[in-house]
């Protein structure tokens, strides 16, 4: 049983393309949500509403019947159909902040045990090893692809290794769904989010699988 | 070493890789080239284009070979190239060029393709053999886009080729530089 908190997943620039979180309390996101929420419905306390009721309550107010399975991804753009946050609230700051320090973390964290390792260079890559920390609430997991591109897990501390499940994201979601996709950014030398229903309905799935199941693999 | 990429690429193309018909492939290729070259009407542009068109497909194609075997990143430009042949190549193409003409400083290779499947059926005008067409310029695009991903910045072109005349096909790879990993913006 592993409880998942989040994944974060950076591109070659160092920007977080992709964000969704799952039995997470409060964070940028779900703050926002509420705020949201809060704001269309005529409600002043929406910021301490807990996430999941936000959920039921969306800004557009168009659809998400039946949608409150869906967990929260940024970033998002106006014209993505799922998860619209409001029409009129494209940047999240906190949440850009949120991103900027996790990556800070895995970054220098990975570059400390490379060096410690002497296996730094200015290249990059993964060659010290770095798999996963913990704190006395958390832990978190790092996979970096070949190609540079790294996935950020958080789950519970009981959750050892999440090498096989980073790597399974990687071999047969991301590159299934957003590097095989064509309307993916076609230009490499500039980042864009992943904006994918299938990528984000397929990893909901497969984590909600490995949460449910009692062996991790 | 060598061995054992020939014997990732073989496992790789059994078990993992979706194979299409090739006559199918060799034709839509064959007809893009030819719209290619009535769209554009001169044949470095078409040179060009298809370039490109490699580049594009390359940095995702790099992604998609790193997924199907459990390569790492390569210890150096040696390895790199045998992994091209060997594993890239016979991934998506099922041929194995040969790597040879090393240059003294180990930075630029050549693969020399006996069998090219793009090749096949194909016969090119006089004048596009005069005027340089080079017909498989697109592997020369995916190879250069899938060492950037790679880290590494090439230069890749087409030396000789069996459809001008040429008793085999030469791809030269040169390596020009490593590039260094991003590092994020510093906040002030």
């Amino acid at each position: 049983m592993v409880v998942v908190y989040t994944i974060y997943i950076f591109d070659r620039h160092c920007e977080c393309i992709f964000y969704t979180e799952w039995n997470r309390g409060r964070s940028p996101l779900s703050a926002e949500r509420s705020a949201a929420a809060a704001t269309v419905g005529g409600r002043s306390d929406g910021s301490k509403e807990p996430a999941n009721t936000a959920h039921a309550v969306d800004g557009t107010g168009t659809h998400l019947s039946g949608d409150s399975q869906r967990p929260l991804v940024w970033p998002t753009t106006a014209n993505s159909t799922a998860n619209r946050v409001s029409l009129e609230s494209p940047r999240n700051i906190a949440m850009e902040e949120e991103a900027k320090l996790v990556y800070g973390v895995a970054f220098s964290t990975r570059n400390i045990i490379n060096k410690l390792n002497s296996k730094d260079g200015p290249q990059g890559g993964n060659p010290g090893g770095f798999m996963s920390f913990a704190t006395n609430t958390y832990r978190l997991h790092y996979y970096e692809s070949p190609t540079g591109v790294k996935f950020i897990l958080t789950t519970d501390i009981a959750a050892v290794s999440m090498q096989p499940v980073l790597e399974m994201i990687y071999r047969n979601i991301y590159v299934e769904y957003v590097v095989k996709n064509p309307l993916f950014n076609v230009d490499p030398h500039t980042s864009s989010p992943i904006e994918n229903d299938y990528f984000r309905a397929v990893l909901n799935n497969y984590i909600r699988e490995i949460s449910s199941t009692t062996t991790v693999a | 070493m060598e061995k054992q990429y020939k014997a990732i690429g073989e496992e790789a193309w059994k078990n993992n890789a979706e194979k299409i018909n090739a006559e199918l492939f060799i034709f839509t290729y064959g007809s893009l080239v030819v719209q290619l070259v009535k769209d554009y009407e001169n044949y470095s542009a078409v040179n060009k284009q298809l370039d490109k068109m490699g580049y594009n497909i390359g940095v995702r194609m790099v992604d998609d070979m790193m997924a199907r075997t459990s390569l790492e990143r390569c210890t150096g430009f040696s390895a790199t190239a045998e992994v091209i042949a060997k594993v890239g190549f016979k991934l998506f193409l099922n041929v194995i060029p040969t790597v040879a003409n090393w240059s003294a400083d180990a930075k630029e290779f050549s693969l020399i393709l006996d069998d090219n499947p793009l090749n096949d059926f194909c016969e090119l005008p006089p004048k596009a053999v005069a005027d340089g067409l080079r017909y498989s310029n697109v592997l020369c695009g995916v190879i250069r886009g899938a060492l950037e991903m790679m880290q590494m910045q090439t230069e890749v072109e087409y030396v000789r080729d069996v459809l001008c005349g040429d008793d085999v096909s030469e791809i030269r790879v040169k390596l020009l530089r490593m590039l260094d990993e991003e590092v994020p913006a510093s906040d002030d």
